[in-house]
């Protein structure tokens, strides 16, 4: 059983430096260089980790079909991601990470910033990374916005600037907007609110992540949202705002409020798939996931707004040479829309989402990004079954979703303090 | 054949219920590993396939199972020849009591004791800070050393300490060097108590997690792999790897058993050998 | 130099260097550098060589600590009081009961088997096994003995009991069992000569005679619940802390000052434990 089929049957490939991204369908393997660097290149093996999100082996077959050279992938959870980017510059190439872990690591120096000439598709990136707006009149969303820390100053910059200074950290590949997953068949009525995760009616079959960055940041929503508390900004507290939150939760918790919490993805999609749990933290992927399982499951749209994360591609500082060229030519090819395509069948959104819909059908883009409803069913892109004729993905338009964004997964100033918390949250 | 009293078969069904209580994970994996092609990793069944079992030799969404499996393979056979041979070693050399001995033992037991997580800890530390690279083969083998060790030498321990040293008096008087003694007498006795700490040994390391967490390197071992799975994938292909184990390990047992079994009866026909070599 | 070789001193460092080797470098010096680590400072990505007591100040100075760690004693405890019995009986059984060594063999290997499958697909396992819709769950519902799913099955304290008392019982049956296979049986005999009953050679002769055996298996069941910290992080749901769940979280967010400060409080704990039950027996002959 064939887990892809190749959509338009034609391999991609972008330039490297100058030549807008067109896409010649060459189906070879070479780069159209001269033929020594073409003999190179299939040497070449790049080292790449990060979370499971986007380590996928599909990916790592088409670079080697499209490109020529080896593609390594080590997936690994959040926090062993911060910790490897963050100690073991020597284990990696590519970091395909998370900003709000961009703003932990950056200033280790174990990774180099990225000249955008190069970058073909960079006019194309969605506003949200470059300048902050996703529309001329959006405005932007509390906590660790991907613009703040996108820039830096020069080849060898350690800091971040705040405008678009030619030289990234990241280069945007994916982001999404996060909400709350339910059980519909177990609750059996509408959620509107963050305020429900604590709601009595759902003791003990409630969840939250166990990833402080993240689940801070949803125990803000909650609070604000049941009118405790109104924070000028959830994404960088202050130690009595921290703690606040904090105690709201663990009273919760002594309350026996919580079933569990969960780390990693897997755990999500368990607790939601065995009934565990009716409402929880959820990752878009698990949403689909526990569907695929044949459970009912919806990301449920709230009232307050999204959550919002966005992950990008980082070069490790010690690459250069002709690593450093396949490195570039695998962003620019990343970028060029067979990923971006592939991960929005997925339910995130590309980065760069005008390439990405040369490799989605009609009916996918208009499911996945305009919010229509479905005219056939709906694949993922390992063929599973996600939505049939006629249903609307949740929370509707890509413009509606992320429009709705109130916040982002954030690194505060107190970060030690609340980590310090956390840990005794999880303790009481 | 004496008659059992009645207390043994009260104690049978004791032991019957703790190896049901052993094997209660084991079975939900073999049941769940049967699961449908749609289904998860909990109940219900979506039906029953050998799905999960195709799966696991293809190509995952996520993680590469067999190059851990391999990497974790080799590993525990590394782990495993060092520890027969150091342990055999250490229990030698213990006997004699020589200097300081007291200490190293001390320090073997403080390698029983300590938290695997402090090992993990100081061990990743040490090759950070001094510059070198963290790799399974090398900072993985000697943080999985520390745990292996200790149990082998235990194991020598006792062996040796129910050792007839009049075997090795008699090798003696009949000329032979130290290096012959242990050759042909000593190891012989020995012999299936160093299948016991090689099996130790391997087990040990085979499913070690703690210790190998910060110490593997950018290639991880088939536990790590595991655990790096299900942040992302979550699919019963991970039952049917147990349930593949399992059974894997099931067969050895019995092979080696069978093997037990027909030695035994081979020795028992061809009589005692003693005297024979004159 | 033959001399030298004959010295029983040197032969015996020599025999046993790679071993000391390892120790060395793999135990000595990693436990140096932790109590190094201990005193330095962290920022979010980084450790600074420094000399402060902020991180055992922090330690010491948090109720969180405290509570964790009298957390991490109870289930010390009460898995060894459940492993020793289960393990006693069990090792009783082998050792009195079973008369071949090829059956005491083969039923050990049998309890074995379990532990090749990777612990974290065993631990996956528990909440198919002991969740609201799991085996447990419905095959008391349909033995009609219970009507509600039973919900402390399962992410609570008695799940991190019941993994613990699973993977650790085998490490009180086997110094268990192997005490008892020296007991000498004839005093088990002349104690039923002298007319004891069942009960009381099992009181008066063979738990004394055993007492090294469960020392053995009660350091390492106890060492052992101590240190861990994944099987109380998965059954409680992570609503649970031991001391190991609190320096791996510091791991995890790079704070490895405050996890060395931790690891060595931790570290000290366990040898002060694990010294004070070696008064009780001379391990070295017990073997």
């Amino acid at each position: 059983m064939t887990k892809f089929t190749s959509r338009t049957g034609l391999s991609r490939r972008a330039l490297l430096k100058g030549a807008a991204s067109t896409a010649i369908a060459a189906g070879s393997t070479t780069l159209g260089a001269p033929m020594l660097w073409a003999q190179n290149i299939k040497d070449v093996t790049i080292r790449q980790f990060g979370t499971g999100v986007s380590n996928l082996n599909d990916v790592a077959n088409k670079v080697k079909e499209d490109l020529g050279f080896t593609l390594e992938m080590t997936a690994l959870d959040t926090d062993s991601v911060t910790q490897r980017a963050a100690t073991q510059p020597n284990s990696f190439d590519i970091a395909d990470i998370e900003y709000f872990i961009c703003k932990k690591v950056w200033a280790a120096g174990n990774m180099q910033a990225m000249d955008t000439s190069k970058i073909a598709n960079y006019d194309k990136i969605a506003g949200t990374f470059r300048s902050g707006l996703l529309t001329p009149t959006s405005t932007i969303a509390q906590g660790t916005a991907p613009h703040t820390v996108g820039f830096t100053s020069g080849p060898n910059g350690t800091d971040f600037v705040q405008e678009e200074s030619g030289w990234m950290t990241l280069i945007p590949t994916i982001y999404n907007a996060d909400t709350l997953g339910i059980r519909p068949d177990l609750i059996g009525r509408p959620i509107n609110n963050w305020s429900e995760l604590l709601n009595p009616e759902f003791k003990g079959k409630a969840s939250i992540l166990d990833i402080s960055s993240i689940g801070i940041m949803d125990m803000a929503m909650v609070v604000e949202s049941m009118g405790e508390y109104t924070y000028p900004d959830k994404g960088n507290m202050t130690k009595e705002e921290i703690d606040l939150t904090l105690g709201i939760f663990t009273e919760a918790k002594k309350n026996g409020q919580f079933r569990a919490f969960w780390k990693s993805f897997d755990e999500s999609v368990n607790l939601m798939a065995s009934g565990e749990v009716v409402i929880q933290s959820m990752w878009s992927p698990a949403i689909t996931a526990v569907k695929s399982q044949g459970v009912p499951c919806v990301y449920q749209p709230l009232e307050e707004g999204y959550r919002s994360w966005g992950g990008g591609l980082g070069i490790s500082a010690a690459l250069s040479g002709l690593e450093l060229d396949a490195a570039y030519e695998y962003i620019n090819w990343y970028l060029s829309g067979w990923v971006g395509g592939y991960l929005m069948r997925q339910g995130y959104y590309s980065a760069v989402p005008e390439t990405s819909k040369e490799f989605m059908t009609a009916d996918e883009w208009g499911f996945w990004y305009e919010g229509k409803a479905a005219e056939g069913d709906i694949l993922s892109p390992t063929g599973d079954t996600l939505a049939g004729a006629g249903e609307v993905r949740d929370g509707g338009a890509f413009l509606d979703r992320m429009g709705s964004v109130v916040c982002w997964n954030s690194v505060m100033d107190e970060n030690q303090y609340m980590v310090r918390k956390w840990n005794e949250f999880i303790a009481a | 054949m004496e008659p059992r009293p009645r207390s043994f078969y009260v104690l049978s069904a004791f032991f019957a219920l703790f190896v049901l209580f052993l094997y209660g994970p084991t079975l939900t994996i073999g049941v769940l590993s049967f699961q449908g092609e749609g289904g998860g990793l909990t109940f219900p069944m979506r039906g029953v396939s050998m799905y999960w079992f195709y799966d696991l030799f293809e190509q995952q969404a996520v993680g590469d199972i067999w190059g851990s499996f391999r990497r974790s393979i080799v590993l525990g056979l590394m782990v495993m020849v060092t520890t027969v041979v150091v342990s055999v070693m250490g229990g030698l050399a213990f006997r004699k009591k020589f200097a300081g001995s007291g200490i190293l033992f001390y320090l073997i037991i403080t390698a029983l004791v300590i938290p695997s997580i402090l090992v993990s800890l100081g061990v990743g530390l040490l090759f950070s800070q001094s510059g070198l690279n963290v790799h399974w083969s090398t900072s993985g083998f000697g943080a999985q050393l520390t745990w292996t060790l200790p149990f082998g030498l235990l194991i020598m321990f006792a062996v040796f300490n129910r050792f007839d040293k009049s075997f090795e008096e008699a090798a003696r008087d009949l000329g032979a060097s130290p290096w012959q003694t242990i050759r042909h007498v000593v190891l012989p006795i020995i012999a299936p108590s160093l299948i016991g700490v090689a099996l130790f040994g391997f087990t040990l390391s085979y499913d070690e997690f703690a210790r190998t967490l910060l110490t593997a390197g950018s290639y991880n071992t088939l536990p790590l792999e595991i655990y790096g799975m299900t942040t992302n994938v979550t699919s019963p292909v991970l039952y049917a790897l147990g349930t593949l184990t399992t059974l894997f390990s099931l067969l050895i047992i019995g092979v080696f058993l069978a093997l037990a079994l027909v030695s035994k009866r081979r020795k028992a026909r061809a009589g005692n050998d003693a005297g024979k070599a004159v | 130099m033959k001399k030298l070789l004959e010295n029983r001193n040197v032969t015996g460092w020599l025999m046993v260097s790679p071993l000391a080797a390892v120790l060395l470098l793999f135990l000595v010096m990693p436990i140096v550098l932790i109590v190094i680590v201990s005193f330095w400072r962290a920022t979010e990505f980084s450790i600074i060589p420094a000399f402060e007591w902020d991180n055992y100040a922090f330690l010491f100075g948090s109720p969180v600590t405290y509570t964790v760690f009298l957390n991490t004693f109870k289930y010390a405890f009460i898995t060894w009081a459940f492993t020793l019995v289960i393990g006693f009986t069990v090792a009783y059984y082998l050792a009195f009961h079973i008369r071949s060594l090829t059956w005491q063999i083969a039923l050990f290997l049998l309890c074995t088997i379990p532990f090749w499958t990777s612990n974290i697909i065993r631990m996956i396992s528990w909440i198919p096994f002991l969740g609201r819709n799991g085996i447990a769950n419905t095959t008391l519902m349909s033995w009609g003995v219970i009507d509600e799913p039973v919900e402390w099955l399962l992410f609570s304290d008695f799940a991190v009991i019941l993994a613990f008392v699973h993977l650790y019982t085998l490490f009180m049956v086997v110094p268990i069992f192997n005490t008892m296979m020296r007991i000498d049986k004839s005093l088990i005999e002349a104690a039923r000569d002298a007319g004891a009953s069942g009960a009381q050679i099992l009181w008066n002769v063979i738990i004394p005679l055993t007492k090294p055996g469960i020392m053995i298996g009660t350091i390492f069941v106890v060492t052992l619940v101590m240190g861990d910290f994944i099987t109380v992080r998965f059954m409680s749901g992570s609503q649970s802390a031991n001391v190991g769940r609190l320096i791996s979280n510091d791991i995890a967010l790079l704070q490895y000052p405050s996890a060395s400060a931790t690891a060595i409080v931790l570290l000290a704990t366990v040898l002060i434990t694990i010294g004070i039950l070696l008064r009780f027996v001379d391990i070295r002959k017990e073997l």
